[in-house]
């Protein structure tokens, strides 16, 4: 079993790592702890203090807070709410919708049909980085992406189950 | 060993690693030392002359009086497979036909992944292009074009060329790569792009090297061509320089011979040869021609050669004294086009890791291994994963007060620890269990490939001899020969160095390829144009290797010429390679040679039912070989002793096997006379590698000093 320490897992985070290295890691099994190692790397490299439960998407994070109560939370320390509705109505919503707007990012005819697709870009209203982007036909309700299950995994996966 | 005073080295085979330069005497009778030093990138000579200087103290011999002895030094080495792997060659210019300035970036996907095994080719997060060896700023497309009957369809746009060039020159590139399509048909284009940069070159005084893709690999499929000859110009050129300084130590000291490089085809080349990129990967082909060799020598056709080193198995086939070539190999991730011995490596080698599952705690071998670390029984290798050299020591396979003649003490409580936690514990299973386990399952996977080899080729084991070499090969072979059947089983008793005496047993031989693709449906057909374009290729690729000879002073008439063709079917995708029997194709009669001949070999070795003449038959590929005398060396030949070896030398160990543990006998193999046979269970020990045979299976060591192991 392979061990890694945490300031390689830093350095394949922020990229670093040569691609020999980085290809040896994803071909072989995870280290036991992975997950906690990461989850400690996360921890380390956001300004706030709220104990980071699960990452949940490109600088988001699931945290708890002093009351036990679980929010989304991007790593500028901007709060969307409770994990377990769609942190996107909180966000910052930017609909490309028009051919021009399309053709803003994409050569000319190499973008999607407006009348058939759209392309919605969810911004963090604290610190305005571009966390989540759909591409889905004009009208499609905002999607969830994804209600993780964190106490069953903490218990099952981890085995170290969480303090209500 | 004779009385070392009247020992006269012959031959010389110099194997420069990264870490160390080993370099391999042969003397007139057969036997060899070894002489190791650390290498010397910047200057490769230093270290070849302390490494020569280390194996000539075994012969009490110095540097003046050995090396006017001998009779041919042959190089192989890794600094350029290095240089291409670090990326650390040429910076080189490229000129391509225009529209095509994008194919290092885009690759071909095969290139992506190429190298990996099975589980990372699926998982495409693992797929990775390549860096390369020519950044897009300086790759030019040039318009014209040849088509792929080699008639022009766009003139030369020589503006363009200049234009090129002189934009290169600007950039300080220190060579400039051509490579136009189709040019191996018709190389005009080429040959005024040469012109045109040789002029600029001259009127700028600068002294940018030209490589030429028509003068140096004339071969279809331009992407594979177009690899072959930046690798050429950005590796392999770069150590003409090395192999200069060399040649100049040598004969400083007296040698009057020329020294000679090991290429992919399986013979030596001058280092003064135009292709020095077949030269990039020579380590297993050594054994293979080493095989080849002992199998004319002892008077058979078939064999399996068998190399298990530290972290591979090679495997390869001699079918009717032949190995089977293959064109189209691929190095270091690239594609290329160079004549390679066909030869089949596994990630398996003693140094293999060992592993478990960590979701269904399956015994998982490598793919990765300690390589020359050995293993966790090593103490000063710095490893915490069980390698198979650790299971070996464990069941007591291997000596550890003996293993590398005991330059590496390795530790038996250490690899007995590590087995016990990481394999045996989890598995709820007793060590000595579990070390076995493994170990069949390791010479299990081994004999499934050796199996598939065989099987899949269409031949039977019965019909084959097998040679095991390398310095894990004897250990093993028992096991994963077992219940194969093959005629014979043989292990050389320098087993360990056969990699290397297989290299001094190569011939001076030049290959030369071109592609042709001429085709003819029957013999009604009229012959001439079909006869015409291979003889001129022949006639072309004969001044070729003439030239090559003429470098080191060898005249034509020294020289036996093969004229070879690469022919398929029409339709099909699988050329086979035929020896015309003559130089010149004339008559009808010769053409129906060739379709003999090649359907001979087709059912051969597809199936007689996979034959389908009714298209016709192409040629692909005309081919000359060119070899001329050099010094082999001798298979020793000693009296043959006893039947049963001389007790005095007996000591006894237990091992482990097959549940149990046995008393087995255990020889230093210089103790062992020809005549001698041992039974198991027996462990043959030498300074190099160990050679165990089990209970029910006995060695017979012949006058050549090689064993024939059989069952009883």
């Amino acid at each position: 079993m392979r061990e890694y320490d945490l300031e390689t897992l830093r350095q394949l985070k922020r990229g670093e790592l040569p691609f020999e290295k980085v290809h040896e890691m994803q071909s072989s099994h995870k280290d036991r702890d992975r997950f906690l190692k990461m989850l400690a790397i996360a921890q380390e490299s956001v300004p706030w203090n709220d104990r980071i439960l699960l990452p949940y998407a490109e600088h988001l994070y699931v945290v708890e807070k002093p009351d036990k109560s679980r929010v989304v939370k991007c790593d500028c320390g901007y709060e969307f709410g409770d994990v377990k509705q769609n942190w996107k109505l909180s966000a910052l919503v930017y609909v490309r919708d028009t051919k021009e707007k399309i053709n803003e990012i994409y050569p000319d005819k190499m973008g999607c049909d407006p009348d058939w697709m759209h392309i919605r870009e969810y911004i963090c209203p604290g610190c305005g980085v571009l966390l989540e982007t759909e591409a889905v036909p004009p009208g499609y309700p905002i999607v969830f992406d994804f209600q993780p299950d964190i106490d069953t995994f903490y218990e099952k996966w981890l085995n170290q189950p969480l303090s209500k | 060993m004779t009385n070392k005073n009247t020992i006269q080295p012959r031959i010389l085979a110099i194997d420069a690693g990264g870490t160390m330069t080993d370099t391999i005497l042969v003397n007139e009778e057969g036997q060899f030392v070894v002489g190791k030093a650390q290498s010397n990138p910047e200057d490769e000579s230093i270290a070849f002359i302390n490494s020569l200087r280390d194996g000539l103290n075994y012969w009490n011999l110095t540097l003046e009086d050995a090396v006017p002895a001998l009779a041919s030094s042959i190089y192989s080495g890794t600094a350029m497979l290095n240089r291409l792997l670090e990326r650390k060659g040429r910076k080189l210019g490229l000129i391509v036909t225009a529209g095509f300035e994008d194919y290092l970036r885009m690759e071909r996907g095969i290139q992506t992944y190429l190298g990996y095994s099975y589980s990372d080719r699926l998982h495409l997060v693992t797929h990775r292009h390549n860096e390369p060896l020519v950044p897009r700023e300086r790759i030019f497309g040039v318009r014209g074009r040849i088509d792929l009957f080699g008639s022009e369809q766009i003139p030369l746009y020589e503006n363009e060329v200049r234009e090129a060039v002189h934009k290169l020159i600007d950039m300080n590139v220190e060579g400039i790569c051509v490579n136009l399509l189709h040019s191996y048909v018709n190389p005009e284009h080429e040959k005024r792009v040469k012109n045109i940069a040789q002029e600029i070159i001259r009127q700028r005084g600068a002294d940018t090297l030209l490589f030429i893709s028509s003068e140096l690999y004339p071969v279809s499929q331009d992407f594979a061509r177009l690899n072959t000859v930046l690798v050429e110009a950005y590796a392999a050129d770069p150590s003409r320089d090395q192999f200069k300084r060399i040649n100049r130590k040598m004969r400083e000291l007296g040698a009057n011979h020329e020294l000679r490089v090991m290429a992919s085809h399986g013979g030596t080349i001058s280092t003064e040869a135009k292709e020095l990129a077949r030269t990039l990967v020579s380590g297993p082909i050594g054994g293979v021609v080493g095989a080849q060799y002992l199998a004319k020598e002892l008077g058979f056709e078939n064999v399996v050669c068998t190399d298990i080193g530290g972290t591979s198995f090679d495997l390869a086939l001699i079918t009717g004294g032949q190995f089977t070539i293959k064109t189209q190999p691929d190095i270091a991730r690239f594609m290329l086009k160079l004549p390679l011995i066909e030869i089949d490596s596994v990630g398996a080698g003693t140094g293999s890791f060992v592993r478990l599952t960590p979701s269904s705690k399956r015994i998982e071998i490598g793919p990765d291994s300690a390589g020359y670390r050995i293993g966790v029984s090593n103490p000063v290798s710095g490893l915490s994963t069980v390698t198979i050299n650790d299971c070996n020591v464990v069941l007591g396979y291997l000596n550890p007060d003996n293993f590398l003649g005991g330059d590496v003490k390795l530790d038996k409580e250490r690899a007995y620890n590590a087995i016990k936690e990481q394999i045996a514990d989890p598995l709820g299973l007793d060590v000595y269990e579990a070390a076995e386990g493994i170990i069949s399952l390791f010479e299990d996977h081994l004999r499934n490939e050796v199996i598939s080899r065989v099987l899949g080729k269409g031949y039977a084991p019965e019909n084959y001899r097998l040679i095991s070499y390398g310095g894990g090969g004897p250990v093993h072979v028992a096991g994963y020969t077992a219940g194969l059947n093959f005629e014979d089983i043989l292990v050389p008793s320098w087993a360990a160095g056969f990699s290397a005496y297989g290299c001094a047993c190569a011939d001076y031989e030049y290959r030369s390829d071109k592609t042709v693709q001429a085709q003819i449906a029957n013999l009604e057909d009229n012959i001439t144009p079909f006869a015409e374009t291979i003889n001129s290729a022949w006639r072309e690729l004969k001044d070729r290797v003439i030239e090559e000879f003429a470098k080191s002073g060898v005249k034509p008439d020294q020289v036996e010429f093969r004229h070879l063709l690469r022919v398929q079917y029409v339709g099909q995708l699988n050329d086979v390679e035929i020896l015309f029997p003559g130089d010149e194709i004339k008559t009808a009669g010769d053409v129906q040679i060739i379709i003999d001949r090649f359907e001979e070999a087709y059912a051969k070795m597809y199936s007689r039912s996979a034959r389908s003449p009714e298209l016709g038959y192409l040629v692909t590929t005309a081919i000359i070989t060119g070899v001329t005398e050099s010094e082999k060396p001798k298979l020793p030949t000693e009296p043959l002793g006893p039947a049963t070896p001389d007790t005095k030398y007996q000591e006894t160990r237990l091992v482990y096997y097959k549940g149990n543990w046995e008393q087995a006998n255990v020889y230093q193999m210089d103790h062992l006379r020809p005549g001698n046979t041992v039974y198991g269970f027996t462990i043959i020990e030498s300074p190099n590698t160990t050679f165990v045979v089990p209970k029910g299976y006995k060695a017979y060591l012949d006058a050549h000093r090689i064993f024939h192991l059989s069952p009883e």
